[in-house]
């Protein structure tokens, strides 16, 4: 069963999306936070505490952070969906550069944008379209960390 | 191989313009593609749509595009950006009978791949709350990877037999799409004449669905709203299944006004005779709507909340 995060738990996930993407926690204030197998649950916040199916209950909610070698990831999909809150650590890519990061699996980069700190994940975005993260690390190497049906699609084409 | 007329012959008297179905149902199903509101805007998602060579036209419902063509051979990033789902028309229709509303505590009983409990979400703007249930683990699957992509947040999903789960909820709303023979989902071989897309298998399916429809019919607060759909012709699996639960439990048919051309529901067929409110259930012939085949009965469960009797 997931576990409703206390407001310390969820004071620690704020304090990573904030300090790494400044990510506002307004943003994400509607969401009640739930921990269920190395993950971390946005559910949008009900009227009344939610009680869970007996039996039943499988998942609920959207996966936003998952727990990779001890370090925060932010998923794909939260970035997709709330991704636009971010205000650090988002890199604009090229279409050749997202289809190279995705076929071979990581891009050195000539330069970094001024909002961006390394190491850590950042967010790509491609043609103000945001894709997924990517994991930022020394010597500007950016590796891809998006899904691996997503990463297939992506190195198979770039938008006309 | 099973020959065309045997399959639908029997539903001839009902069906307007029969040869223009049988003429129809050699062509391909046409593609349709979602295009997901919560994640990007209607006319933004068709630019994409532009740039990525899809070619299309819109229809009658707004978040829904007709693919007229697009090169199968590229990948669509569109898709893995949550902004589209494939969908039929048709499907959208269960949802619109439903007419969910941001707030609301909505099930969708049958819910896997997902196609109608994400477009529920979308127009309950991820609001409220939702809970998507399916029997079988391996469809939960397809359902738990279709919330995630279209990025929802207020989705609990649960696996459980829809005809025995008991949920700690009673419902606003509630769908129930139910596991059928397929029947509008035929195609026919141009060339030999075979039926293909046909469902076999021993299953009692008329039994499950009036288990599904009485149960689900149980859940719901006093005044909400019970869709139940298939994509079949079948009246057994249709009109006799609205039947039954109009039969066991004090519930009314209530009018649903759909954006494409529809027919009223059978109350005489072969030799029996249905409860006349079944006139306001509708069916969607795939040769008037250009998609595949729909029931669609929308019913009421009176109350002092929501009754609109």
């Amino acid at each position: 069963m997931p576990r409703l995060l206390n407001q310390e738990q969820r004071r620690i996930l704020l304090r990573f999306l904030w300090e790494r993407f400044k990510i506002p926690e307004e943003g994400l204030a509607p969401y009640d936070m739930f921990a269920f197998s190395r993950q971390a649950f946005l559910f949008k916040r009900q009227s009344s505490p939610i009680k869970w199916p007996e039996g039943a209950f499988v998942r609920c909610g959207l996966p936003f952070l998952r727990n990779v070698a001890g370090f925060l990831k932010p998923t794909t999909v939260f970035i997709q969906r709330f991704g636009h809150f971010a205000q650090k650590n988002v890199m604009e890519l090229s279409e050749e550069d997202v289809c190279k990061l995705c076929s071979d699996g990581e891009l050195i980069l000539k330069r970094l944008p001024t909002s961006v700190e390394l190491p850590g994940y950042v967010i790509i975005k491609l043609e103000g379209h945001l894709i997924g993260a990517g994991l930022l690390l020394e010597e500007n190497r950016l590796v891809c960390r998006f899904p691996k049906a997503m990463r297939q699609a992506f190195a198979k084409l770039t938008l006309q | 191989m099973i020959p065309f007329l045997d399959l639908l012959e029997a539903y001839r008297e009902f069906i307007p313009d029969f040869p223009d179905l049988v003429d129809h149902l050699k062509r391909p199903l046409p593609v349709y593609f979602r295009l997901n509101t919560l994640k990007i805007g209607l006319q933004e998602a068709k630019s994409f749509l532009f740039t990525e060579g899809v070619e299309f036209k819109e229809t009658v419902i707004p978040e829904l595009v007709k693919v007229l063509h697009h090169d199968h051979s590229r990948p669509l990033i569109s898709y893995h950006l949550g902004y589209i789902y494939p969908q039929a028309l048709s499907s959208c229709l269960p949802v619109l009978a439903l007419d969910p509303q941001p707030g609301e505590t909505v099930l969708d009983l049958c819910a896997a791949p997902g196609g109608k409990a994400t477009f529920m979400a979308q127009k309950m703007l991820d609001e409220g709350f939702i809970v998507a249930n399916d029997r079988k683990r391996g469809r939960i699957t397809s359902l738990l990877s279709n919330i995630k992509r279209l990025g929802i947040t207020n989705t609990l999903v649960t696996q459980a037999r829809g005809e025995h789960i008991s949920l700690p909820y009673s419902f606003d709303k509630i769908l129930v799409d139910a596991p059928c023979s397929g029947q509008g989902r035929y195609r026919v071989d141009p060339v030999t004449g075979a039926v293909k897309h046909v469902v076999r298998g021993k299953t009692n399916l008329p039994a499950i669905q009036k288990a599904l429809i009485k149960r689900a019919f149980d859940m719901l607060t006093p005044g909400g709203t019970l869709v139940y759909s298939t994509c079949t012709l079948n009246v057994e699996e249709n009109e006799e299944v609205v039947h039954f639960l109009l039969d066991k439990r004090r519930a009314y048919l209530t009018k649903f006004e759909p954006p494409v051309e529809s027919s009223p529901g059978i109350t005489v067929f072969k030799d029996k005779r249905y409860d006349r409110q079944l006139e306001s259930a509708r069916r969607f012939y795939p040769h008037k709507i250009d998609s595949v085949g729909f029931f669609v009965a929308k019913i009421v469960k009176p109350g002092t909340e929501k009754d609109t009797s």
